[in-house]
């Protein structure tokens, strides 16, 4: 029997290719995951490990434990250690010209233990001396020669602080260090003698690497270095590959979970994948229904038939597992030498584990096999007396599985009332079992109303004539078939519109918690970078900048005490009520507005030309800091002058256009950071959070989206695929359509309608699924802040509705187009 | 009775005869495996009569037909149906060709499986998005005793009534001809019988002009009129045949 499916896999080497390729890119998808783990891993152990790459042992501090100059001292010490580099960190404050910032000051290695690579200029050679990372120089304009004013510390810092520090100049300038941990900072190099004098009693040491003299093993020196330091505190040593090892393995603790949710995507391709290769081979079957029958007649065992048609998906499995896997290291391969020409990324290294090609052939041959063992029971239910029987081509109706629908039904509602459980109670470890357990009972019963459904959207074909109202009638022919192509199409398009409900209902629930937790759109706080208070000039600086609608400057009128604390108290000018986000909340000359949650009655505000007493009006944030009338600010007479100096200044209060989209408030925020000269941090409020966490979510959905199109575009193979086959079967009909007179466009235009139906009735089916699961999921996940009114992303539910049915046609293409090339007569030949 | 001659008379005059062809030609395949499928055929067929295409098998027979109804192209020749000249018309056109002046009844596989019979009949005028003339429909199924049957599906008739359905569907339009490849093959006698009948009585009552091919001289012999075909050509005709001229005209082609 291994000839026949050999025979079978060579003659009809055209009805596997879709199958082929359904694989392709499910274990593909699976390689590549598992490859991206892996990849990451040796590029992060390749960026840690520059660090130390001259190193033999590196010595750290053990949990609780510190690292310190005796213990550097004792290492030193230490039989066969020739040298030793005790690298010591301290946090600097650097200004060059009006620019300034903060960074981190190393001081260098002896030579033999040195790992920077020089860009330009030299590494420091006296004490008054620095060099600085690549990305550092070409931000604050620095290269060899440039003097630079450093002090020790943290903190804000403006160029105008360091006018007495001490100076030093740049020599020049070396390549950023690609370690996570030092990664995005200003770094700094110096002698050690001026990186100490710098660092005082603030420097710490992240690690003391070691040199082994020639002719000492690691071991024996590590040993030493051990004994050495015995006793002198918490301290790990290790070899520099340990090292390594060690750091990549703390930093890949959450790379796994990562690793975990894309394999959950993986997964769903795969399992899309089964539906598409099983519904394949269940069609092949059918197909050969006569030819498995004469095998049956001349003597075939029921067991041989169904072992051939194991083997011929064991064949098809396995080879397009391999293309699968040779597909995912391409990928990745082409992915990582984009990378590594990103200045940012090029530490990039590929690794292609032994584990993810044996997992990728391994799902891909065991997916397939097992896809096609009831299609393959099915063959074997041929009955040898079928050879003899004229072909019947109205297959209609055909056997649905009780069993399998019964099973479906329980599962559907079991798990509809958990869900809706887990929705009530806000518990999404409720829901997301009991969503799970419906979706699958749904996908069970998918004959149930994938037909029916079909067959009434078909109804608005008939207006187009006969092809419609074929197409309308061949979409359900065989409603298995249909089922099984639209379950596959069902299950990417409801988890794509699940994502993107609960993401937009998300939205909404969290724009509704931030308008209350946050008192304006906008507040700009603290001084600018020049060290002057926020003034009206900053105001209508604000005000005039494109997408704010109203700015004012929010001045202090006093201070109170509340919980214990002094707190400033600001004036709310005339005017300036437009700019609070809740507008029901009213000042006058009797009340103080406080934060949420304050739990105090009245509250005494005290200024420079006496104090007050006030109702105190409980507003709905806690970031809302007491506020009073310009009347009572008058009356106050301003601060105090021991106040004003304490460093409350004044705010910037901002409204902002509504209709402004995430990034585009992102981008606002740096725009008028830079325009009123102050950090990127000290715009923050509503609008900002907003607008951070709507990038979240944009950027999540379009991940997720990404993933699931594999998923997608899977099922859409497994529409093209059940078309073209199904042409195959109706190749006379079509002739006979042909020779009475319907022309190649109408072919053409019936199967793409066919396709547009399935196609179209799955992704209405998933959308509106996809909506119901995810508003469920939302209201599970976010009830625990409130009401969660279902909220619909019409645009992208009608663009993921579009995109089915573009695809659907898409699918068409192919099937038709060999259907069209048929002449009427080859088909009617007589047999 | 019997006249034997190498050339028909009536190829002389294409554009009266329901149809008609001038010196087709077509082969299949090539080198060792080239088969010369008709030699210079010149035929006509007479309008309003009902002639019948017999031969061996392998004769040629069925290209032939496949070139006079369009469903097919010749290598080299002409083509007449009704009158106009087809030869080098167009996929589309020929397919509005075939939906509007010529009927089709096959050996097999002759419905649509998920259309009812009257569907079915009405499949080439729907094509065409036209309407059917509901008297002469009623007419045409009356006759063929389909009246009842019009809501039944394909394989709910039987061998007989599905070709009557085709038969039906095949005069609907008026066509200018109805070309039948052995539409009576699959059938038993009886059945093939009264299919026969109602050919027959098309073209006498209704004027329909007829071309079918067939081995069979039971068949034939229901023809006005019988063309003799032999690897490829032409070789001879009757005129108001019965099984036993037919017979003995085959039987001299050494058939
Ligand atoms: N599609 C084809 N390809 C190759 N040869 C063909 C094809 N159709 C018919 N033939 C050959 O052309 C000759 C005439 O065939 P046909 O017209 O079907 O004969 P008939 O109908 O008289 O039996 C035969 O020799 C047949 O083998
Ligand atoms: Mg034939």
């Amino acid at each position: 029997m291994l000839q026949v499916a050999l025979a079978q896999v060579r003659m009809h080497a055209r009805r596997f290719v879709a199958v082929g390729l359904a694989v392709v890119m499910a274990v593909g998808f699976l390689t590549a995951t598992l490859m991206v783990n892996a990849s990451t891993e040796a590029s992060l152990a390749n960026s840690i490990g520059a660090g130390f790459r001259n190193a033999d042992l590196v010595v750290t501090a053990g949990e609780d434990g510190e690292l310190d100059g005796a213990m550097a001292a004792a290492v030193a010490k230490a039989d066969g250690v020739a040298e030793v580099y005790a690298q010591r960190h301290s946090r600097v404050a650097f200004g060059s010209g009006t620019q300034a910032g903060f960074g981190l000051m190393q001081d260098l290695a002896p030579r033999s233990l040195d790992s920077l690579t020089v860009v330009s200029g030299r590494l420091p050679a006296g004490n008054g001396e620095v060099a600085v990372d690549d990305t550092t120089a070409a931000k604050y304009g620095l290269a060899a020669g440039t003097s630079l004013k450093l002090a020790a510390g943290s903190g804000t810092v403006a160029a105008r602080d360091l006018k007495d520090a001490a100076g030093a100049t740049v020599t020049g300038v070396v390549k950023a260090s690609k370690d996570p941990l030092l990664m995005g900072q200003p770094q700094l190099h110096a002698l050690p003698v001026l990186a100490a004098r710098l660092a005082g009693d603030s420097g710490y040491y992240p690690s003391i690497q070691a040199r082994v003299a020639d002719g000492t093993s690691v071991t024996e020196a590590k040993a030493a270095v051990e004994s050495a330091l015995d006793g002198a505190g918490s301290v790990v040593v290790r070899t520099a590959d340990e090292q390594t090892k060690a750091v990549v393995a703390m930093f890949t603790g959450g790379q796994d979970q990562l690793t975990i949710i894309l394999l959950a995507f993986a997964l769903i391709a795969l399992l899309v994948c089964a539906l598409v290769v099983s519904n394949t081979f269940s069609v092949l079957v059918a197909q050969r229904t006569r030819e498995l029958a004469l095998l049956r007649c001349i003597g075939a065992g029921r067991n041989q038939i169904r072992r051939s048609v194991i083997v011929e998906a064991l064949l098809v499995g396995t080879a397009a597992s391999i293309l699968g896997v040779l597909g995912a290291i391409g990928l990745m391969a082409g992915i990582i030498a984009v990378l590594q020409r990103q200045p940012d990324t090029e530490f990039a290294v590929l690794a292609v584990p032994g584990h993810a090609v044996a997992a990728g052939l391994l799902a891909g041959v065991v997916m397939t096999v097992l896809a096609a063992l009831s299609p393959a029971r099915a063959a074997t239910a041929v009955a040898p007396l079928a050879a003899l029987r004229p072909v019947d081509d109205a297959r209609l109706g055909n056997r649905r599985g009780k069993v399998r629908l019964a099973a479906g039904l329980v599962l559907t509602v079991a798990g509809g009332a958990i869900l809706a459980l887990g929705a009530t109670t806000a518990n999404l470890l409720i829901a997301l079992p009991g969503g799970a357990l419906s979706f699958v009972g749904l996908l069970m019963c998918a004959s149930l109303f994938v037909p029916p459904l079909v067959r009434g959207v078909g109804q608005l074909a008939r207006p187009l004539g006969v092809p419609g109202r074929l197409a309308a009638v061949n979409a359900v022919r065989n409603p298995g078939r249909t089922s099984a192509t639209a379950a596959a199409l069902l299950i990417g398009v409801t988890l794509v519109t699940m994502m993107m409900t609960g993401a937009q209902t998300a939205r909404q629930v969290f724009d509704t918690q931030l308008g209350a937790e946050y008192p304006v759109d906008i507040t700009v706080t603290d001084r600018a970078l020049d060290g002057r208070p926020l003034d009206q000039a900053a105001a209508r600086t604000a005000a005039r900048h494109e997408g704010v609608t109203a700015a004012g400057l929010v001045t202090v009128a006093g201070s109170t005490e509340i919980d214990g604390s002094q707190t400033p108290v600001y004036r709310l000018g005339p005017g300036q009520a437009q700019l609070l986000q809740d507008k029901s909340l009213v000042l006058d000359a009797g009340t103080v507005l406080v934060p949420q949650g304050s739990g105090v009655k009245t509250l005494a505000v005290a200024g420079a030309e006496g104090s007050k007493t006030l109702t105190a009006v409980e507003t709905g944030s806690r970031f809302f800091p007491p506020l009073v009338s310009a009347a009572v600010a008058e009356e106050l007479g301003g601060p105090a002058p021991e106040q004003a100096d304490a460093g409350a200044g004044p705010q910037l209060w901002l409204a902002v256009d509504r209709e402004l989209g995430a990034a585009e408030l992102m981008q606002l925020r740096t725009d008028l950071a830079a325009e009123l000269n102050v950090n990127d941090y000290q715009l923050s409020g509503a609008a900002i959070e907003r607008a951070a966490f709507n990038q979240i979510i944009d950027v999540m959905l379009l991940v997720v989206t990404g993933l699931l199109a594999v998923a997608v575009l899977i099922a859409l193979v497994g529409v093209a695929n059940t078309l073209s086959l199904s042409v195959l079967e109706r190749t006379r009909e079509s002739s006979l359509l042909r020779a009475l007179g319907l022309t190649t466009g109408q072919l053409r235009g019936m199967l793409a309608l066919e396709a547009v139906l399935v196609a179209g009735v799955a992704a209405l089916i998933g959308t509106v699924l996809g909506v119901l699961y995810g508003w469920l999921g939302a209201r599970s996940a976010l009830g625990v802040f409130g009401d969660v009114a279902p909220s619909l992303p019409w645009l992208q539910l009608a663009a993921v509705l579009a995109v089915a049915v573009v695809a659907g046609l898409l699918a068409s293409v192919l099937p038709a187009r060999r259907a069209a090339r048929l002449s009427p007569v080859e088909g009617l030949a007589t047999t | 009775m019997t006249t034997t001659s190498e050339q028909s008379p009536a190829a002389a005059r294409p554009a009266t005869a329901a149809a008609a062809t001038l010196s087709l030609n077509k082969t299949y395949g090539s080198g060792d495996t080239r088969v010369h499928a008709l030699r210079d055929v010149d035929v006509s067929f007479e309008q309003g009569r009902f002639t019948a295409i017999m031969g061996p098998s392998g004769s040629g027979k069925s290209t032939l037909m496949h070139c006079l109804a369009g469903l097919d192209t010749a290598d080299s020749g002409q083509v007449w149906i009704g009158g106009t000249d087809i030869t080098g018309l167009k996929d589309k056109q020929l397919t509005r060709l075939r939906r509007e002046r010529v009927g089709f009844v096959f050996q097999a596989f002759n419905l649509v499986p998920t259309l009812t019979a009257e569907q079915n009949i009405l499949l080439p005028v729907a094509l065409a998005g036209g309407t059917a003339d509901r008297d002469w429909f009623r007419q045409v199924t009356s006759a063929l005793g389909l009246a009842d049957r019009l809501r039944h599906r394909p394989h709910e008739l039987s061998g007989g009534q599905q070709q009557r359905v085709a038969v039906a569907r095949a005069l609907l339009t008026r066509p200018d001809v109805v070309f039948g490849d052995e539409p009576t093959g699959n059938l038993d006698s009886k059945a093939g019988a009264e299919v026969l009948s109602l050919l027959r009585r098309s073209a006498v009552e209704m004027g329909q002009s007829i071309i079918m091919v067939t081995h069979d001289p039971v068949a034939a012999s229901y023809a006005d009129r019988v063309v003799l075909m032999n690897d490829g050509e032409l070789v001879g005709e009757l005129d108001h045949p019965d099984a036993d001229s037919v017979l003995g005209a085959l039987a001299k082609l050494g058939a």
